[in-house]
């Protein structure tokens, strides 16, 4: 018990100082193939700007793009859309899950 | 070299270090605004978590140099834990932009949780000096306590607006292992005595 404790509390710290700094979310993933057969961020963007999207930043995540922006209703998101077809995927805000496709 | 380390200044530029590389980065613009919000709360809770984290320790460790030098220090990591948490409040409210979009969303899980963890550091961290203890007296200890709803409601605020476990389990779990050890050091001190 005596060295017990001094371990577990090294073990903790250990733990706490390895602990990335969890920039993915991660919330879904899209398993769409190599990313030569992707559609660019670009083309995703202009999609949604003609949709009413403001894009304020977008990069991978998951195998997704994902986006964050305001959707056409004025909601600030988060938003997974699959990077073949473009579909939305998936729509947040802070966690909060505002649409999720069946099956992902 | 010694007597540097261990003068006050020293320690708080130490704790202050982190926001320091962090806002050099994003006024060179290599930071967006969005993702400093991430790393200074992240910062706020491991301050917050360790200063929570000493009295459990001495309670299991009994006096030690390095323990005490850390003792003696709680309330900078405490009041560095507020510092940090006001920068991730700035951050957020410079990304956001406007107040429609805060007000649209203050009540979703994820966001409510963090102001209201806000709220409560209020207090903690305006009575954090020597005159409000002298003035407060007992009443100091019972202020000094909210950083227990604090610290749950973190937990809670990181928990939904990440929608993820993973990231803020790891760092409140040294914590929970701190309390779960106390709590058999003194089952252990104080068996139960059948009948009494």
């Amino acid at each position: 018990m005596r060295a017990l404790i001094p371990l577990t509390i090294a073990a903790a710290g250990l733990a706490f100082v390895s602990a990335s700094p969890a920039e993915a979310t991660g919330a879904i993933k899209c398993k769409a193939g190599p990313q030569s057969g992707w559609k660019t961020q670009a083309a995703l963007k202009a999609k949604l700007v003609k949709e009413g999207w403001t894009v304020r930043k977008s990069k991978v995540d998951g195998g997704c793009y994902e986006v964050y922006g305001t959707t056409p209703e004025g909601d600030r998101v988060e938003a997974y859309f699959h990077p073949v077809s473009l579909e939305k995927l998936y729509v947040a805000r802070r966690g909060e899950v505002l649409f999720r496709k069946e099956g992902y | 070299m010694r007597t540097i380390l261990n003068k006050k200044p020293t320690f708080w530029l130490l704790l202050a270090l982190p926001a320091l590389l962090l806002e050099l980065a994003w006024w060179q613009g290599r930071i967006d605004t969005m993702d400093m919000i991430h790393p200074t709360g992240e910062w706020s809770a491991r301050l917050m978590i360790i200063a929570m984290m000493l009295g459990p320790m001495a309670a299991l460790l009994g006096r030690r140099p390095w323990l005490d030098w850390l003792l003696a220090r709680r309330r900078a990591f405490g009041v560095a834990a507020f510092g940090y948490a006001v920068l991730h409040l700035i951050f957020y409210l410079i990304d956001m932009g406007n107040l429609d979009d805060i007000l649209a969303e203050w009540m979703a899980p994820g966001i409510w949780t963090g102001w209201a963890a806000m709220l409560l550091m209020l207090p903690i961290a305006l009575t954090s000096n020597d005159g409000a203890m002298r003035a407060l007296r007992a009443g100091w200890k019972r202020v000094q306590r909210l950083v227990y709803p604090t610290a749950l409601l973190t937990l809670l605020h990181w928990f939904w607006v990440h929608n993820s476990y993973a990231a803020a389990l790891v760092h409140f779990a040294p914590l929970i292992i701190i309390w779960t050890l106390v709590l058999i050091k003194k089952s252990i001190k104080t068996p139960m005595k059948a009948g009494v």
